[in-house]
Parts: structure tokens; C-alpha cells; sequence
């Protein structure tokens, strides 16, 4: 028996032994969502554009902790009229294989963006009425409508490599990526990780960091465990049950940082509707104990959100207050709008979404039921869900968003405006809230370029519809947490757009 | 027997049609993979513009059709998600799962029939009683909790095996195998041992029902009065005749544990063909969907025609001439 089990010992021992520390040079990242594709054009969400950021480059870029447009591939802009944007391009830049960066790619990569098959930027690709080349090294171009935020979105389009992307058949371009970035694909191996190896000709200097080593781990306490066992050096997407255990964890350090995106609640307002009533509205507001939300479903991590954008957007209004809780004042509006027994309306929502999505809005019908509404939950998947939203056929539905441009423009545009199929607005108005004034409004904004007239203006706007029409109720701006191994000197600060930049990670 | 083996083949493709145009319709209502394909910004327009360009927008008899011609002909759609033949993408998976469910199997096979055998012969032993006890677990444990708890103690408290991934691979032509290097096993420890857990179960308690009632036969008596070395007794002449349901019982399982080892290839982020199909799901990436269905479908369809004829094979009382 003793010796059975000294046996035991021994294999144990042996086991653990060959689990060999990582080497120096090499970081092991472990994130919360795989690549779809390594097409850069092929998917416009941010965990993709997190591994195509290293990848390849736009004409410009984002830097630091708040976000600021830098020069990237372009080394400066004009903006001569409305629709008019001229590139002058950096020189000396080559791809991953040795083919020069020119206006040529350029031109390519924007045209590109229209077909379908090939890229999820139709939007930005059909904005475009004409790519000119005036020289190299130089690009001009014309928008069909003015578009302030264009230049604001050009760090997430990234400049493909021309002759090698037409040589290749698409779906081989989108498992090898060739591009400027900092960093070249060693080795994809889809479920298990991507490899990336450093650029030594990168334009900026070659990055620190020679190795990285991508993980992606979808589930939460399978990520915890490769942490905590030290198979990672950092994780990010750490799930706020779990903050507690890291935090006490001597050998892990934990980084929050306030997110982008903020959650709400969209309302419609068909006229004869309870809620088309602005009381109604108020009160709903008001019966909804945000701070209670924030403490025991977001555990802390969390902060109160009055608007939808967050402080680095353009049109963010520090003024706006958000109304207190108060279900004693939320009930007098009731009956006051003549529903002192309540009414009954259904809440929607994704659970697979947002960060404790599905118990937010739990705690939202409870709230509601306090003052007398009667709360009908459907929670779904986001893949049934968003079509809900896009077909405009919900009445209250828990939502989130950030805007990569940092504009609020557009924002509104898609959000609240009412669903105009013509003009292309109020694709995700999925309440159908239809507001005469906010729209002649953000309207007037579209051809606003001068950055303080427009702040001013998306200031007003903004105002108008968080405090005077209600057009959303806010809930709260999420809390980014990433979880570092302490005593590797790690030098990580996270992005504003949850990004992973290698380049800007060092030790 | 032609007619039969005929009839049975006709059978088989008329399921396979059904299940795939089951799945296609209910893939169908499981969430638009246009509006993500058009990004979060495009207008209802572009949208349109999409959903055309990917032939969405036409009607579903035409486009149930097309994939069917298509799958006739080898060609299963393309990834709209990676824009990939979605049967390469499956296949690239297949490795992963195949050596995952094989050494589960291999598991729970050797060490299913061993402890039965153990447990047969004297079934009143404490040990035994615990090891009874401890198969009841194996079958009412869900996997994922037994995952977790594996993870829990071998990854982070005793920190001796790796608690996720498949480690280092090595490729061998089409292959990548992860059985070939020293990292690739201590992976697999863990995910097989869940995997292995509830057939382990299955098979011991098998094997202990067949022993019992063979040892108590008159060969065995026989085997016994002539004075044979106990091993022989036990693994010659009884375990031999045990077996026969066990393999049958363990090869069925084996094919459902490759076609459906989701929930534990998810836990560990074993880069199989559950987690991709998983991930599919999310996505809405219907072509992968559907071809994994029909594949698994396939898969098991094809094994029970072979057992089918087989059986008529051997009893001509089942063949329908």
C-alpha cells in the first residue's frame, strides 16, 4: 500500500516538475473571446480588433489610457472642407512581407470596406464617394455626406497589403494576415491560441515584448484557474464574483478601470402608451435603486451613469445629474399621470451580453413592481435578442453601448432618432421612441465639424434627451478588471476600448 | 439480403434529409447572422444590401435547395464568420476530439471493467460497497461540476496538472496530435478523466451485473473443481464472456462522446469540435452548425446501418426477405 502510493507521489511530483516556468521574453495573455477571423475588416467587434490592432495598423491610432488620436500610418490629416479629408502618408513603412506602404493600399483598403463578403465596414466603405491619389504618398478622400467623426474612426480601419490580399483567396487572408503592424502571426491554432512574434522593422522601434502568446478562454472559472496556477501572465475579462479571490491572492495584482460602455434602459413612447407620459417615465426612473444595483449585482465595479456617453466623448454633459431614487415621489407621478395601479410592460434583454446582464434586469422588474408596474421579463440570447432590437418590435429592453469614435453623434443617431429607413437612422431604436425635437436636432449636428461648437452643440442635445424627455433610463458605466501576475514586471496599462496592444506592454 | 441492405440505406437518407431540413429551419430562428455580418453601424439599406449578397433573402425552400445540391456535391457552405469552408473548419477540430474521447473511452474501459471485475467478487467488501457508491456519483455528477472541481484541486490547489488547453502539439500530416509530447498528456489527464467519468460508471456497473451472473454458472464450478489458477478462472473464462455487451455498449457510447463532448471541451477549452460548435452557436454562424449536425448525423447513422446489417448478418430472422 505504502508503496503504491509513494508511486503516486512520485508521478505527481514528476508532473508538476515538467510544468516548467515561461520563459522571459514571452507573455501568455489569456482573453475572453477567440478571433473570429484575422480578416481586419472582416468583424467590427472589439475583441477582433484586439488582435488586429498588433497585426496592422490604421492611418491613425489611439494611445494611452484616455484614448488620444495619434498619428499612425498617416503622420498628419487636413480636413480642407465638409467632405473633404486629405492623408499625407508616412514613407518607409513596409508589410509583413517586404512590399512598401503606399497610397495604392490605401485606396485599396477603403474600397475594399464595401464588399459584403469581405468586411463588416459597409457602412464607413458606402460613406465614401471618391478615393483620389494625388501622389505616394498622398490621399484625398471625398465623403458622399459630411461625416465629423470620420477621422475619429480611423484607428479600427486597418491598411491592408494590397497585392498580397488580391493574390490570396479571402478566406486564406483571413487566416494569414499580413500587414505593418508591430507584430507578425507566428501561429494561429484556432481554440487553442495565436502566437505573435515581434516586427523588428516596425516603424515605431521594435516592441519590447518578443513572444505573445494568446489565449483565448471562454470560461470564467477556467480563466480564474489558468491565473491563479500561473499558466497566464495577464487575464483580462475578469468576472466580478471573482475579484474577491484575486484580490486576496498574494501573488496577484488586480487593474480596474472605469469602461467605456454604459447600460441603460431603452423606453419607446407610442403615443397612448403609458409610458409616452413623461411622469410615467420619470417615475420608472426614479423607482429604480441604481445604487443598490451597482453595490450588490455589480459588487463595486461599477460606477452611476446619468447619459449614455461616457467623459471622453464628444457631447458628454458633466451637468447632467441623474434623478434620485425615490419611490415614494415615483408613485405620486404615477397616480398624478393617472396610473396609480400601474400598468404592465414587458423588459427584454440579452444574458449573454453585458456583465451580470440577466440580474440586472431581474432587479429592474422587482423595482418597477415596488411602485406598482407589473414587469414581464424576457431574457435571451444576444443572438435572438439583437434582431429583436433591429426589427424595432420591443416596448423596454436593457442595453449597452460605446462608441469607438468617441462621438456622441452617432451614436444618437442610431440609438434614439426616430427608425427612419430612408435616412438610415434609428436602426437600433429598437422601442420605436420617435421624438420630433431630438431629431430635427441631430440632424442639425451632421454637418458640425468645428470639435468646440460641436461639443457645445452635442452638449445641448445630449441634455435634452436624457433630462427633459427621458428618452433612456442610464444605469451605470461598467468596470474593466484585468488580473496581472505580481512580481513578473509586467508594465500593463489598460485602453479605454479594451483593446490588447502588445506593443504597449513591457517588462 | 441486398433488398435489406438497400432498404436500410434508403431509411438512412431519408433521416438524413429530415435532420437537415429539422436544423436548417430551427437554425433558421436562432438569431440573424446578417446583422452582425453588416456591423453595428450600417443602415437598413446596407443590411439589405447583405443579406442579398449572402442569398439570405431568398425563400427557404429555394435556399434549403441550393444546400442540399451543394452538400451533394462536397461543398457544406462557407463560415459566415470566418469565410472558410465550414467543413475545413470542423475537420481541423476533429483531431482534438477524437484523442480527447479516445483515451476517455480507453479510461473508462480499462479501469471500468478492472474495479467491476474487483467489486464482483466479493460485492459485501466495505471497499467495494465504497467503489459501488462512488460509480452512483460518476453517473448523477454532471460534467461540468466535475470538471470544475477536477480543475479546482489537481490545477490551482495542488497546482500539478495544467487546467485547460491541449499543451504542446506536434503535426503529423494532416493530424496534430497532442499524445506525442510529454505537455500534450498532462493536459488530456483532466479533461479525460471527466469525460470518463460517467461511462466509467456505466461499464463497472455492467461488467459487475455480467460477472455475477457468470460466476455463479457450472463452467465456472467446473473451472474452479479442476483446480485453475484463480486469474485464469476470473479473466479467462468468465471476463470473456462478460465483455461481449461491454464493448458493444462501449463502442455505442464512443461515438456520442466525439459527436457531443460540448460541455467538457468548453470547461477546459479543449480546441475540439464542441467548442467550435459552441462558439457557432453565439455567432449564429449557421453553416457550421448545420454541417456539424449533419455530420454527427451522418456518423451516427452510418454505425447503426452497419450494426443493422451486421445483426442480419448473423440472425436471418431480422432480414425483411
Amino acid at each position: 500500500m505504502f508503496k503504491r502510493l509513494a508511486f503516486l507521489m512520485c508521478l505527481l511530483l514528476a508532473l508538476a516538475w515538467s510544468s516548467q516556468a515561461l520563459a522571459a521574453s514571452k507573455l501568455v495573455v489569456a482573453v475572453d473571446s477567440p478571433p473570429r477571423t484575422l480578416n481586419p475588416h472582416g468583424s467590427d467587434a472589439d475583441s477582433n480588433l484586439s488582435f488586429m490592432a498588433n497585426f496592422f495598423d490604421g492611418l491613425l491610432q489611439r494611445v494611452g489610457d484616455q484614448g488620444a488620436l495619434k498619428p499612425a500610418l498617416a503622420v498628419k490629416f487636413e480636413h480642407p472642407d465638409l467632405k473633404t479629408w486629405k492623408f499625407y502618408l508616412r514613407e518607409g513603412v513596409t508589410f509583413h512581407n517586404g512590399n512598401p506602404f503606399t497610397a495604392e493600399d490605401v485606396k485599396f483598403t477603403f474600397e475594399r470596406l464595401s464588399d459584403p463578403q469581405v468586411s463588416e465596414f459597409i457602412n464607413t466603405g458606402q460613406s465614401i464617394e471618391s478615393i483620389e491619389i494625388i501622389d505616394d504618398y498622398t490621399v484625398v478622400i471625398r465623403t458622399k455626406k459630411p461625416i465629423p467623426w470620420f477621422a475619429n474612426n480611423m484607428h479600427q480601419i486597418f491598411i491592408m497589403d494590397k497585392e498580397s490580399t488580391e493574390a490570396r483567396e479571402p478566406g486564406e487572408v483571413g487566416l494569414k494576415p499580413i500587414g505593418t503592424g508591430a507584430y507578425k502571426l507566428e501561429e494561429w491554432v484556432k481554440g487553442s491560441y495565436v502566437r505573435l512574434q515581434a516586427n523588428k522593422d516596425y516603424w515605431e522601434g521594435a516592441p519590447d515584448l518578443e513572444n505573445i502568446e494568446v489565449r483565448p478562454i471562454k470560461e470564467p472559472s477556467t480563466r480564474f484557474a489558468a491565473l491563479v496556477s500561473g499558466q497566464t501572465d495577464i487575464v483580462s475579462g475578469v468576472p466580478v464574483e471573482l475579484y474577491s479571490k484575486i484580490v486576496d491572492n498574494p501573488k496577484l495584482s488586480i487593474i480596474s478601470r472605469p469602461a467605456r460602455r454604459s447600460v441603460f434602459l431603452a423606453l419607446g413612447n407610442n403615443p397612448g402608451s403609458p409610458v409616452s407620459d413623461i411622469r410615467v417615465r420619470k417615475a420608472m426612473y426614479m423607482a429604480i435603486n441604481e445604487g443598490e444595483i451597482i453595490e450588490k449585482i455589480m459588487r463595486g465595479h461599477a460606477a452611476p451613469a446619468a447619459q449614455i456617453p461616457d467623459p471622453p466623448t464628444i457631447g458628454y454633459n458633466p451637468d447632467i445629474q441623474r434623478l434620485d431614487y425615490d419611490p415614494d415621489q415615483a408613485r405620486e407621478l404615477l397616480a398624478e399621470a393617472g396610473y396609480a395601479d400601474g400598468f404592465e410592460i414587458t423588459l427584454t434583454g440579452p444574458n449573454d451580453r453585458y456583465v451580470q446582464d440577466e440580474k440586472i434586469a431581474e432587479a429592474v422588474a422587482k423595482y418597477l413592481a415596488k411602485v406598482g408596474i407589473d414587469v414581464k421579463l424576457d431574457v435571451k440570447p444576444k443572438s435572438i435578442f439583437f434582431p429583436e432590437v433591429f426589427d424595432g418590435s420591443l416596448d423596454f429592453y436593457l442595453i449597452g453601448w460605446f462608441d469607438g469614435t468617441f462621438d456622441m453623434g452617432r451614436t444618437y443617431f442610431k440609438l434614439i432618432h426616430s427608425r427612419d429607413k430612408e435616412g438610415g437612422f434609428g436602426s437600433l431604436n429598437g422601442a420605436n421612441f420617435s421624438d420630433p425635437t431630438i431629431d430635427i436636432l441631430l440632424e442639425a449636428t451632421a454637418d458640425i465639424v468645428d470639435r468646440d461648437v460641436r461639443k457645445q452643440v452635442l452638449q445641448d442635445v445630449n441634455k435634452i434627451a436624457m433630462t427633459d424627455k427621458i428618452a433612456v433610463i442610464p444605469l451605470h458605466y461598467q468596470e474593466d478588471l484585468y488580473a496581472v501576475q505580481k512580481g513578473k514586471n509586467i508594465d500593463f496599462t489598460p485602453r479605454p476600448d479594451r483593446w490588447m496592444v502588445y506593443k504597449e506592454i513591457s517588462r | 439480403m441486398a433488398s435489406y441492405i438497400i432498404r436500410r440505406i434508403l431509411q438512412g437518407i431519408i433521416v438524413l434529409l429530415a435532420v437537415s431540413m429539422i436544423c436548417f429551419i430551427i437554425f433558421r430562428y436562432m438569431g440573424d447572422p446578417v446583422l452582425t455580418l453588416a456591423g453595428k453601424y450600417a443602415t437598413f439599406e446596407q443590411i439589405q444590401e447583405v443579406r442579398e449578397s449572402f442569398g439570405l433573402d431568398k425563400p427557404m425552400l429555394e435556399q434549403y435547395l441550393r444546400f442540399v445540391w451543394n452538400a451533394l456535391h462536397g461543398n457544406f457552405g462557407v463560415s459566415y464568420v470566418s469565410r472558410v469552408p465550414a467543413l475545413d473548419l470542423i475537420l481541423e477540430r476533429l483531431p482534438a476530439t477524437v484523442e480527447l474521447a479516445t483515451t476517455a473511452i480507453g479510461i473508462a474501459f480499462i479501469l471500468g471493467t478492472f474495479l467491476g471485475v474487483i467489486v464482483s467478487l466479493k460485492p459485501f467488501a466495505i471497499r467495494n460497497k465504497v467503489i459501488m457508491a462512488g460509480s452512483l456519483g460518476g453517473i448523477s455528477m454532471p460534467t461540468f461540476l466535475t470538471g470544475i472541481l477536477l480543475i479546482m484541486i489537481f490545477g490551482v490547489y495542488l497546482g500539478v496538472l495544467p487546467p485547460y488547453g491541449r499543451g504542446e502539439t506536434v503535426q503529423v500530416g494532416f493530424w496534430r496530435t497532442g499524445l506525442l509530447t510529454l505537455d500534450g498528456i498532462r493536459h488530456i489527464i483532466l479533461p479525460a478523466l471527466t469525460l470518463a467519468g460517467f461511462q466509467l460508471a456505466v461499464i463497472l456497473r455492467l461488467t459487475r451485473a455480467g460477472m455475477r451472473e457468470v460466476l455463479t454458472q457450472e463452467y465456472i464450478k467446473t473451472a474452479w473443481a479442476k483446480g485453475l489458477p484463480p486469474k485464469k478462472v476470473i479473466f479467462k473464462h468468465a471476463l470473456r464472456n462478460v465483455l461481449i455487451p461491454v464493448i458493444t455498449i462501449t463502442g455505442l457510447q464512443f461515438g456520442e462522446l466525439i459527436a457531443f463532448s460540448i460541455v467538457t471541451e468548453t470547461i477546459f477549452q479543449w480546441p475540439g469540435m464542441g467548442n467550435l460548435l459552441l462558439t457557432s452557436m453565439f455567432e449564429s454562424d449557421q453553416p457550421v452548425i448545420v454541417t456539424y449536425i449533419m455530420l454527427a448525423a451522418l456518423v451516427i447513422i452510418s454505425i447503426n446501418i452497419l450494426v443493422d446489417i451486421i445483426y442480419a448478418f448473423l440472425n436471418p430472422k431480422i432480414r425483411y426477405d
